[in-house]
């Protein structure tokens, strides 16, 4: 593989990054060919020295799912940071996949019925007094405002046990990186 | 996929190796990943997806030199962090490498011996 063979193969695996990470890594090695090449090397053989360059992508990608994740806890890093990890394509990942799906569901279960919960408790916090509810407004009130807290609650539950995953997730995805040659391409020997 | 012990042990030792090299003086990638290659066979490329873990974790982080010959060059320098976690790996290591050696170091025993010696001790 050429120089240039490897750089569009590792550039069409980066693709979905931020553009800054993505000419970040691009530019860490084209640096290598160059150092490679100044050391006496041909093109040909750090590209086999470097690995499959679509292997390689799935791991930077991987690697940038779980770098945004630590940065910020949002929906999509913990997205990113999933997808990268089943990007890898292991076959342990792939059996885990069933398991994490039905976990996913249960979480966004209580999530949905969190969410339920806090809009039943808001429209009987509003509209409940209105209607003469047994033991006075206040009652109705007070319902309301405690319904309200047990979704928090809920809601809250659900983003703990979210944040708990992921990491468990990325933790596992990095147990898969394969950084010694054996698991890469045959390598010429350089 | 079944990996050899030989694998999981150096992919073990990985980033230990990196933090070692890191502590004795500043270097870049492609040293990193040539040192390494030779000493425990590590696949050149993913030293590039080991640092950026590496610089993740806070464990390393990168300056420029510039060089007298074309673009200027990454390096990368141990954080104090980077020094912990290498104190903390280092012992780790010796105590595991000095169990596994009394382990396969010990004297055999002689044949039928009355009672057990506790030879690896």
């Amino acid at each position: 593989m050429t120089r240039a063979e490897f750089m569009a193969r590792l550039k069409q695996g980066l693709v979905g990054l931020p553009m800054t990470t993505a000419a970040e890594i691009a530019s860490d090695y084209e640096s290598h060919f160059e150092d490679g090449v100044a050391a006496g090397r041909s093109e040909a053989e750090v590209a086999a020295a470097l690995g499959d360059p679509g292997r390689l992508a799935r791991e930077l990608r991987a690697e940038a799912g779980a770098r945004r994740w630590s940065q910020e806890q949002s929906a999509s890093s913990a997205a990113g940071a999933v997808l990268g990890t089943i990007g890898l394509g292991a076959l342990d990942i792939l059996v885990l996949l069933p398991f994490l799906s039905s976990v996913l569901g249960v979480l966004l279960a209580i999530l949905m019925s969190g969410i339920a919960v806090f809009v039943a408790g808001g429209f009987v916090l509003v509209s409940g007094p209105f209607f003469g509810p047994p033991g006075g407004a206040l009652a109705a009130i007070l319902l309301g405002i405690g319904l309200i807290g047990l979704s928090v609650f809920l809601i809250g539950i659900t983003a703990i046990l979210g944040k708990w995953l992921v990491d468990a997730v990325v933790w596992f995805a990095r147990l898969h990186y394969r950084v010694l040659k054996p698991a890469l391409e045959p390598q010429v020997q350089a | 996929m079944p990996e050899t012990i030989e694998i999981q042990l150096k992919k073990g030792v990985l980033t230990l190796c990196v933090l070692a090299l890191l502590n004795r003086r500043d270097s870049y990638a492609y040293e990193i990943a040539s040192t390494l290659s030779d000493a425990i066979d590590m696949g050149e490329g993913t030293i590039y997806p080991l640092m950026r873990r590496m610089q993740s974790d806070r464990l390393v982080e990168t300056y420029l030199v510039e060089s007298a010959a074309g673009p200027s060059r990454k390096y990368y320098r141990l954080t104090d962090a980077g020094r912990g976690a290498l104190d903390a790996q280092t012992s780790e290591w010796r105590a595991f490498a000095r169990a596994v050696e009394s382990i396969v170091d010990a004297p055999a025993e002689p044949v039928a011996a009355p009672a057990e010696e506790g030879a690896a001790q």
